[in-house]
């Protein structure tokens, strides 16, 4: 076995190239049939067009946002395995963990941040992110159909009188008893609970969490905390922006923009007082010294982390 | 009417039989790449290799099978027949098929559960897996050469080490200030964990803090602090 190998080898493209087309094929298949009934029912062209222009557009920051994942893996796995693994079913939440976890598992310590060179751990990965994700295209031939089928008649009974909800909520009211705080009722908090507890734990680990001792601004500290907070806070101020503003073009482009603006806030924070520091020293001028010792305390306050 | 419900039942079932179809075709050939990614660097699974991989699968899959399982269920309303397929083939559906589906579908005036709505929502996330597909195409081919340059230039370490509070930061955001109830809760107690686990990892940590989640939603829920107020 080879002790080191290119993890961005033709081949591998090659493989991930293959399992890309497969999938864009799919979704070419399931376009072209869904347009074509779409125009025997009769819904007018320009409806049809106008759900593939919103959708393209609105579908581009969040692509981003997916790509930006892939190069947050890259300096691991290098971009074969990520680019596939959040191509096909993956998400960006899961995919993180998974190559975590995955790489743990090999006992290696340095997490997603260290270049895989041992082609024994990389094949590993690809095995554990590839299964851990594809249950649901396991149940879904079972599953989805009854389920589907459920829905229409709930609707169908609904329908009868008039409703004037939302279609992501119509299916789980029309399953809900009101006012009684059965299970039924309780459906709706699951996903967003669930999504909460998954969240959060990054959020957590990003506030009191500590890295690897070895590892610089790897664990909680003030950078951790002021890329969290950057990003939290130009999320919901894009967000209020946007709804008061009504400008609904912005509102896919507010969790991009957070994400990027948290991490330039890191960089520019890590970065700053050392390139104000050559600046200081480079004008030569006795008088500013103070203000270049000034900007290396900061660099010391920067990179405190709680847990050393 | 009864005219209408036999094209309608036609229509669902095609998508059912073509959804399936194409489902485990895509979780043959999901499985071939870590197949064709062992044989191709020449690895030989033995004892060792597959006791890591299950150590691996052991910490990922209980978390992501169940979630898997509440995702079908949730998912399948909201994203009708068509795009219920496509939707789970592709993933993302949380930050990308679902809010596109739904915009779609309210741009459009339609609902879920409708054969319009079906095809609308079909044709919003195939859009949307495609154009994805070719972002993430474009953007890996221009930055590949790239790549080592700028993941190991110093000036840039702090943003692929802060890339998780950044994400799940903007990720998370409209989930807090949305179901704030439902967040303060486990965000604490997954607090309180790291004062005396500092070590744990978020990958851990999610586990007791999804259960806790969940488990905090349904006491809320159950004794009425989570009951919208009547408008």
């Amino acid at each position: 076995m080879p002790a080191k190998f290119d993890n961005g080898s033709i081949g591998l493209y090659l493989i991930a190239g293959a399992v890309i087309l497969f999938v864009l094929g799919q979704s070419l298949f399931f376009l072209i049939k869904a347009w074509k009934h779409g125009r025997k029912i009769g819904i007018d062209k320009k409806k049809l067009i106008s759900a593939v222009t919103s959708s393209a557009l609105f579908t581009i920051p969040s692509a981003l946002s997916v790509l930006a994942t892939v190069i947050a893996l890259a300096p691991a796995l290098g971009l074969v395995i990520p680019w596939v693994r959040l191509s096909v079913i993956g998400n960006l939440t899961y995919e993180t963990v998974a190559a975590t976890n995955a790489i743990e598992a090999f006992g290696i310590t340095t997490g997603i941040s260290e270049k895989i060179t041992d082609p024994e751990v990389y094949a590993g990965i690809a095995w554990v992110m590839t299964i851990g994700i594809c249950f649901s295209l396991i149940i879904l031939p079972f599953v989805a159909k009854p389920l589907h089928k459920k829905f229409l008649k709930l609707n169908q009974k609904t329908d009868e009188e008039p409703v004037a909800e939302e279609a992501a909520t119509v299916a789980a009211d029309a399953a809900k008893p009101k006012k009684k705080r059965g299970f039924a009722g309780f459906v709706d908090y699951v996903t967003p609970a669930l999504f909460i507890g998954l969240i959060g734990a990054y959020v957590a680990n990003a506030i009191l969490g500590s890295g690897k001792p070895d590892v610089a601004i790897d664990g909680a500290g003030v950078l951790s905390i002021l890329t969290l907070v950057t990003s939290i806070a130009v999320s919901i101020v894009l967000e209020l922006v946007a709804k008061k503003c009504k400008l609904t073009w912005l509102e896919p482009f507010v969790m991009p923009i957070g994400m990027i603006a948290g991490m330039v806030v890191a960089v520019l924070a890590y970065n700053l007082p050392e390139i104000g520091q050559k600046l200081v020293e480079a004008t030569d001028v006795a008088a500013l010294d103070w203000i270049g010792e000034k900007l290396m305390s900061l660099k010391d306050i920067v990179i405190i982390e709680w847990r050393g | 009417m009864a005219k209408k419900t036999k094209k309608q039942k036609s229509y669902f079932d095609s998508v059912h039989s073509w959804g399936r179809i194409s489902s485990i075709s895509a979780l043959f050939v999901l499985l071939m790449f870590p197949l064709a990614i062992t044989l191709y660097l020449g690895v030989v699974p033995d004892k060792t290799f597959l006791s890591y991989v299950l150590n691996g699968l052991l910490k990922v899959a209980p978390l992501y099978w169940a979630l898997a399982v509440v995702e079908v269920i949730f998912y399948t309303p909201m994203l009708g027949a068509g795009g219920t397929y496509l939707s789970f083939v592709t993933g993302n559906i949380v930050n990308l098929k679902l809010p596109c589906a739904i915009s779609a579908m309210e741009n459009a005036k339609v609902k879920a559960t409708s054969e319009e709505g079906d095809v609308i929502s079909t044709i919003a996330i195939a859009t949307s897996a495609i154009v994805t597909t070719a972002v993430l195409a474009i953007g890996i081919i221009a930055f590949a050469p790239f790549l080592d340059s700028f993941t190991s230039s110093p000036l840039l370490v702090p943003a692929f080490k802060q890339v998780l509070p950044a994400l799940f930061g903007a990720l998370g955001a409209g989930y807090f200030v949305k179901h704030w109830k439902l967040s303060f809760a486990p965000i604490l107690f997954m607090l309180a964990i790291l004062v005396f686990v500092p070590d744990i990892g978020a990958s851990t940590l999610l586990i007791p803090g999804i259960i806790a989640s969940v488990v905090f939603a349904f006491i809320m829920y159950k004794v009425g602090f989570l009951d919208k107020k009547a408008k």
